[in-house]
């Protein structure tokens, strides 16, 4: 597998990452089907052109890139979409970056900030599993722990999600009762956390991210082992 | 003694009344004030009207609210089912648009005020008028037609039908919608309502790209509000920022009043909106939860020693969380009473 890429990878790495930049889905598709009918591997455009493409996004949007909500939406679907046709394409089963488990706080309905975040974390290869809404605490450990995911990851919307009983201060919790708190960390997000920049300490979690690209960087950095 | 509306109509006439009028949004803690669970409270108009009123005259702030929760308004386009916490707002649970398809058999009530999920508000609304009426000004809140959809479908939904969706179909939805604000505000006018908060994310650039605020927002928000006249409104996008939005609104829409943003610079938006029109700088009410007495009287200087600058100017929160203590609500305002002092 290529990663550094053939001069050919390198124009395709280039327009993906426009046609993504300008959140033209139909665009980022035409450019993978062509580089697909010119011969490139599935997995040489996913390491070389999908998660360099979303590496660029994450360091724009941390720099100066000031991105609206549908940008960061639209970028995380069109990424998500591309590399679940690719990897259906994949020769063998791809090796991932690691694994989480995400959902939304017990009491919260709201999903659309984890699904941006789910597209972010696909497009970087990370198997994630989608939890659904209203999750519980138990739920959060119990499947942490049965699918062996090194992060979970809550989304809250609301300050009484967010805080509340039954949110991540019990996850934090049962991970400490359960002592497995080195080997899954507890990453959250949404509304009341941009508020709010320390509320992520209130509710004892590992880290939290201002939006879902950068959810990407913060939870891709737990996975490999970084301590942050 | 000097009243809400006074203070409040001086700072519209760029006259100075004893202090900077101070909006404070209290609604779940209505609740609390007359000790009943939020479900019970919510069930009631009679209720929320006398814990705005009690609520009010306990911390001396300058306004009340006809609004209950965001989700009623789901409820009077048909949504069955609202979830509530025992310690936060009322959230939509039922979505009425649960595929495409719903958007035909979408109905909008022709008479809203005649919908038995208004009865209550209407109630309440009747209360207010009768006991405060004219002293201090009545707010209604009123989301938008471009953000309304959120709230009969989910957020995910409108997104993929407003930026990937068969137009016809995201254009029959937002006629109905802007139809169903068209009545609303129309009905909040009529039973008194002072100040209009024209709620709607989607006008601003951190929602959605600059140049498809340009293109579709205003032409919507345009469709909203111009058969009512701009009277009372007050351009609001849910805290998100809005100081980006302020010229074209100001030029296209001519909106009298702006509900900034915490997140935005204050002296900028106040230079935005002008000195001939109302800005209410808005204090990020989250972290009051936790903030000591001393950050949160620095925070309302800050803020007031901004804001008095401008001859039109009024102090607002957002929707103040109730895990707020008690406590620093009195801190903050108190502390927007004395800084806010002419
Ligand atoms: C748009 C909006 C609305 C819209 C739609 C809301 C919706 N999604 O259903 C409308 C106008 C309908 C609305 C209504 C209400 N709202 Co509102 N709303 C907002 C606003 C402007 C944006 C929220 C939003 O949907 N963002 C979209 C999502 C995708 O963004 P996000 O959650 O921030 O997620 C991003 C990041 O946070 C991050 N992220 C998200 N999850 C995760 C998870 C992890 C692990 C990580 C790392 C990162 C991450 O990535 C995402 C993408 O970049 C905020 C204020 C603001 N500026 O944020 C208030 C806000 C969230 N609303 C608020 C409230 C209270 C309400 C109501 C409950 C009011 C009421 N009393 O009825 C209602 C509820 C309506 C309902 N559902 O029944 C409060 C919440 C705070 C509080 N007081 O509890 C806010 C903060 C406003 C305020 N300060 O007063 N709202």
């Amino acid at each position: 597998m290529a990663t550094n890429g053939s001069p050919e990878i390198v124009g395709v790495t280039e327009a993906f990452y426009q046609a993504v930049f300008d959140t033209d889905r139909n665009r980022a598709f035409a450019v993978v089907q062509q580089a697909l009918d010119q011969g490139i591997s599935a997995e040489e455009l996913v390491f070389s052109a999908v998660i360099p493409s979303m590496d660029r996004m994450i360091k724009a949007v941390s720099e100066d890139f000031n991105a609206s909500l549908a940008q960061h939406f639209m970028t995380a679907q069109i990424a998500s979409q591309v590399t679940d046709l690719l990897l259906s394409k994949f020769s063998q089963k791809p090796a991932v970056l690691g694994r989480v488990v995400i959902g939304t706080a017990f009491g919260d309905l709201h999903t659309l900030g984890k699904r941006i975040v789910i597209g972010c974390l696909k497009s970087l290869m990370v198997e994630v599993t989608d939890l659904g809404v209203n999750v519980s605490p138990e739920k959060f450990v119990d499947e942490a722990q049965a699918r062996g995911a090194g992060v979970i990851a809550i989304s809250a919307m609301m300050v009484h999600t967010a805080r509340g009983e039954q949110g991540a201060l019990a996850v934090r919790e049962l991970l400490a009762q359960r002592g497995v708190e080195d080997r899954i960390k507890l990453v959250v997000g949404g509304a009341p956390f941009r508020f709010d920049p320390e509320l992520y300490k209130v509710v004892r979690a590992d880290a939290w991210a201002d939006d879902g690209i950068s959810a990407g960087r913060v939870i891709t950095r737990f996975l490999q082992g970084e301590v942050l | 003694m000097i009243t809400g509306m006074e203070r409040l109509l001086a700072a519209v006439n760029g006259k100075k009344s004893d202090r900077v009028p101070v909006f404070c949004n209290l609604f779940d803690q209505g609740a609390l004030e007359l000790g009943v669970s939020l479900e019970e409270y919510y069930q009631r108009g009679d209720l929320v009207a006398e814990a705005q009123i009690k609520m009010r005259a306990r911390y001396g702030y300058d306004n009340v609210w006809s609004l209950f929760y965001v989700g009623k308004e789901a409820e009077l386009m048909g949504c069955k089912e609202i979830l509530f916490a025992k310690d936060g707002p009322p959230n939509v649970k039922d979505f009425v648009v649960k595929e495409f398809g719903d958007i035909e058999k979408l109905v909008i009530p022709d008479d809203i005020t005649a919908h038995p999920a208004f009865e209550e508000q209407a109630k309440c609304l009747k209360i207010l008028k009768q006991e405060l009426g004219g002293r201090y000004p009545i707010c209604a809140y009123l989301t938008g037609s471009m953000t309304l959809p959120v709230l009969l479908m989910g957020m995910e939904k409108w997104m993929e039908l407003l930026f990937w969706g068969p137009p016809e179909l995201k254009n029959l939805l937002l006629e109905k919608t802007s139809d169903f604000f068209r009545k609303e505000i129309a009905a909040f006018r009529s039973l008194g309502a002072d100040i209009l908060l024209y709620s709607n994310p989607y006008g601003s650039m951190d929602v959605i790209p600059e140049n498809f605020f340009h293109q579709e927002s205003m032409v919507w928000m345009k469709r909203d509000l111009e058969p009512g006249g701009m009277a009372g409104v007050v351009y609001y996008c849910g805290m998100a920022r809005l100081n980006g939005a302020i010229p074209s609104v100001i030029k296209e829409l001519g909106i009298g009043t702006y509900y900034l943003s915490p997140f935005d610079d204050l002296a900028q938006g106040l230079e935005l909106v002008g000195p001939q029109r109302l800005s209410c700088g808005v204090i990020n009410d989250i972290p009051l939860i936790d903030w000591s007495k001393e950050e949160i009287r620095s925070e309302v200087k800050r803020m007031m020693e901004i804001g008095r600058r401008s001859p039109r100017f009024l102090f607002g929160t957002g929707v103040m969380p109730l895990y707020i203590p008690q406590e620093n609500i009195l801190t903050m305002l108190e502390a927007a009473y004395e800084y806010g002092r002419f």
